[in-house]
């Protein structure tokens, strides 16, 4: 009895090793950032490098602060972010549950060809959008951004929510409808409390698409709505790189979207068990 | 009958669109103020973000003289490229003039408007030949030169100074220690000074062109992988000689840090700043802005770039002004370019310090804290200094075929005219 649970407690205990060093290997480099933000222009460089600063300095957050537009872009990057976030789900939402309720050949196709899009590299639709945004007027507006952005997150949003739609039993709908309900009533009253975790899941994965993104935001957008990725990778010059601003940057930059998924913890966690107890 | 799951109420349907309608107008705008571009009032300027600098005070004069407004639109350097080709394909532009790079103009040259009538004689004259050489492509100057930047020698002036390395080199060498000006004393000074890991004598940057190709001209070639008439030489007898000064200080004499193939200019400005090597070729902005906190801080003297047989030569590192065929203010961005040029001497007071006239380098020259502009003013007025080939495939060229051929070269062994053979036929293919 002895012999089995210590080879029990041995198997947790290299369990829990394997998983440490699987979070300290995704961790470090994160950790390694945000501890350069904390280096003297010197230090940030050392050769060798070394991982806690020799002096602990603010420095590098000053210079990243006095970039001229910071605010600006915190602003903008905040507002494009959740633009596309929210019209990721409007949009995402009703089409998922179509699929998912509908279960009709041309709504099978319909979401293959959304997984489809995915696999266009960003680069080549971004020439297309710039004319398109032109011909809009939206070209460096958050609205126009946060639209491009959404081609991004869309796709993944439908498939999110496709998931966690059918992992809803239909009778909770068919007794919604007993009790009075129109089918979007029965969306909106019934459905989507029961899904919440994962719409939470969907709208972190779709601000994260637009916090996160580059591309589009260097193509789209010229001074009114310059995001913070721009804005980081400008420390980055034809004249040299300034290592400590730029760690600095990313370091603030990621404290939003940390709080967010600190926040929404407990529902993203609902979300990404919602399917297991599909049955 | 009774109605228990309506669809929206009057008063939440209201409350809806209406806060629906506020963020949008407080979203359609952004909160980066007012964007000038396309405005006949003001200027849109699209610059990569490191040369920003050297326009900011122009632009200030500039309104401050006209009324003008001057925006900029900051991008990084790749950033930069991606919005030019991307904008200029469509001819939808949302800017009034650019910031480009030399190496881009023969790619969107037939994007630009012509710049002859700015091109006189006392501004021809007051420009170094390369830039007046690089700023005319198709026999149309498309781009004035706004700043230009070219490698220069740094050193360690501690070491230099120091009266027992004077007299050891001396015994070793037959000659004084000094900063060198020739491929042999370079190679003679930077393997004195290589002391086990603790100090190397140079550096060797793998992941970068322009040094070699700098060394190519030192050489004595025409050109650098073109002639002037698009014939492909890099297989020449000087660009085997230029690969093989440059190798050897790796391979062979082993003065370099490891990691040689991999070493980029960041890499290659902190080895030194953190004073691991004795000398460095490098671009001249550098000299002012060595850390404070770094170990050599006050100890780094600058000279021209060394010279081969054919002398002193470097490739000119230049920006120029330029605007798109399709802008709306092309009259106001025009006079912006002259004005530029006119106050050309503003831009030495940025950060990074740099110009493209002679008269304003030459007006600093001899200030404290502007010594490298001696160095650069002798490396860019050089026999040999030369603009790169004026070809579109340029940056194809570097990436697929200079920087893999020179990494190579930095293997033991390597035969370098095999070398630069293959890379002869892969530069045929993408010139053709």
């Amino acid at each position: 009895m002895t012999a089995v649970l210590d080879r029990l407690a041995t198997k947790r205990a290299l369990l829990w090793a394997l998983l440490l060093g699987v979070v300290a290997a995704y961790a470090f480099p994160f950790l390694y950032l945000m501890l350069t933000s904390f280096k003297t222009p010197s230090d940030a460089l050392a050769v060798p490098p070394t991982i806690l600063p020799k002096v602990w300095s603010l420095e590098n957050f000053a210079k990243a602060l006095d970039t001229p537009g910071v605010t600006a872009a915190f602003i903008n990057s905040i507002t494009t972010a959740v633009l596309s976030t929210v019209i990721s789900l409007v949009l995402a939402v009703p089409a998922a549950y179509a699929v998912s309720r509908f279960g009709t050949v041309s709504g099978r196709v319909f979401i293959v060809v959304a997984l489809v899009t995915r696999m266009v590299p960003p680069v080549a639709i971004g020439v297309p959008l710039i004319g398109m945004m032109k011909t809009l007027g939206l070209t460096d507006t958050p609205v126009g951004t946060a639209i491009a952005h959404t081609t991004i997150s869309l796709p993944l949003s439908i498939w999110l929510m496709v998931s966690f739609f059918e992992a809803v039993p239909a009778e909770l709908e068919d007794a919604a409808k007993v009790d009075g309900c129109s089918r979007m009533g029965a969306l909106i009253r019934v459905v989507l409390p029961v899904v919440s975790g994962g719409v939470a899941v969907t709208a972190i994965f779709a601000f994260l698409a637009s916090w996160n993104e580059f591309l589009f935001a260097l193509l789209l957008t010229a001074v009114k709505a310059q995001t913070v990725p721009i804005l980081i990778a400008n420390f980055q010059t034809q004249y040299g790189l300034q290592w400590g601003p730029m760690t600095a940057m990313a370091t603030l930059y990621s404290i939003p979207v940390i709080l967010l998924t600190l926040v929404l913890q407990r529902r993203i966690v609902a979300g990404l068990t919602l399917g297991a107890v599909k049955g | 009958m009774n109605r228990t799951t309506p669809g929206l109420s009057r008063r939440s349907f209201l409350q809806i669109t209406g806060a629906t309608g506020l963020a949008a107008a407080v979203t359609a705008c952004g909160a980066g103020g007012s964007s000038s571009g396309g405005s006949s009032g003001s200027l849109t300027v699209l610059c990569e973000s490191g040369g920003h600098a050297e326009l900011t005070k122009i632009a200030a004069a500039f309104k401050k003289e006209t009324g003008h407004a001057v925006t900029f639109v900051e991008l990084p350097y790749d950033g930069l490229y991606n919005r030019l080709n991307s904008e200029l394909s469509t001819g939808s532009v949302s800017f009034d003039l650019a910031a480009v790079d030399a190496i881009w103009l023969p790619t969107f040259a037939d994007a630009f408007q012509s710049l002859d009538d700015l091109f006189t004689a006392d501004v021809t004259a007051d420009l170094f030949p390369s830039l007046v050489d690089g700023a005319q492509i198709k026999g149309k100057y498309v781009g004035m030169p706004a700043w230009t930047n070219a490698e220069i020698l740094f050193y360690r002036k501690d070491l230099f100074e120091d009266a027992s390395e004077k007299a050891a080199f001396r015994k070793k060498h037959g000659y004084e220690l000094a900063p060198p000006s020739s491929w042999q004393q370079f190679q003679d000074t930077a393997a004195f000074f290589t002391r086990g890991t603790k100090l190397y004598g140079t550096d060797v940057k793998g992941a970068v062109e322009t040094e070699w190709l700098a060394h190519v001209l030192q050489a004595g070639s025409p050109g650098v992988v073109l002639d002037d008439s698009g014939n492909v030489i890099i297989d020449n007898a000087q660009h085997v000689a230029a690969l093989k000064f440059y190798s050897d200080l790796n391979n062979r004499l082993k003065v370099s840090p490891p990691g040689a193939a991999q070493l980029d200019w960041a890499g290659a400005q902190n080895l030194f700043s953190q004073g691991k090597t004795a000398m460095m070729r490098f671009w001249a902005h550098a000299y002012p802005l060595i850390p404070k906190d770094s170990p050599v801080h006050g100890k780094v003297g600058v000279a021209p770039m060394i010279a081969g047989s054919a002398g002193i030569g470097a490739i000119p590192g230049p920006f120029y002004l330029s605007i798109p065929n399709a802008g709306k203010n092309n009259d106001l961005a025009k006079q912006f370019i002259k004005f530029a040029y006119d106050n050309n001497k503003l831009a030495i007071q940025s950060s990074l310090g740099l110009a493209a006239r002679k008269s304003a380098y030459s007006s600093y020259a001899s200030k404290p804290g502007y010594e490298h502009f001696k160095a650069l003013l002798t490396t860019l007025d050089g026999p040999a200094t030369k603009s790169r080939p004026a070809s579109p495939k340029w940056q194809q060229i570097v990436d697929t075929v200079l920087v893999p051929t020179i990494q190579k070269s930095l293997t033991q062994g390597a035969d370098h005219a095999a070398l630069l053979a293959t890379a002869r036929q892969e530069v045929e293919k993408l010139v053709k």
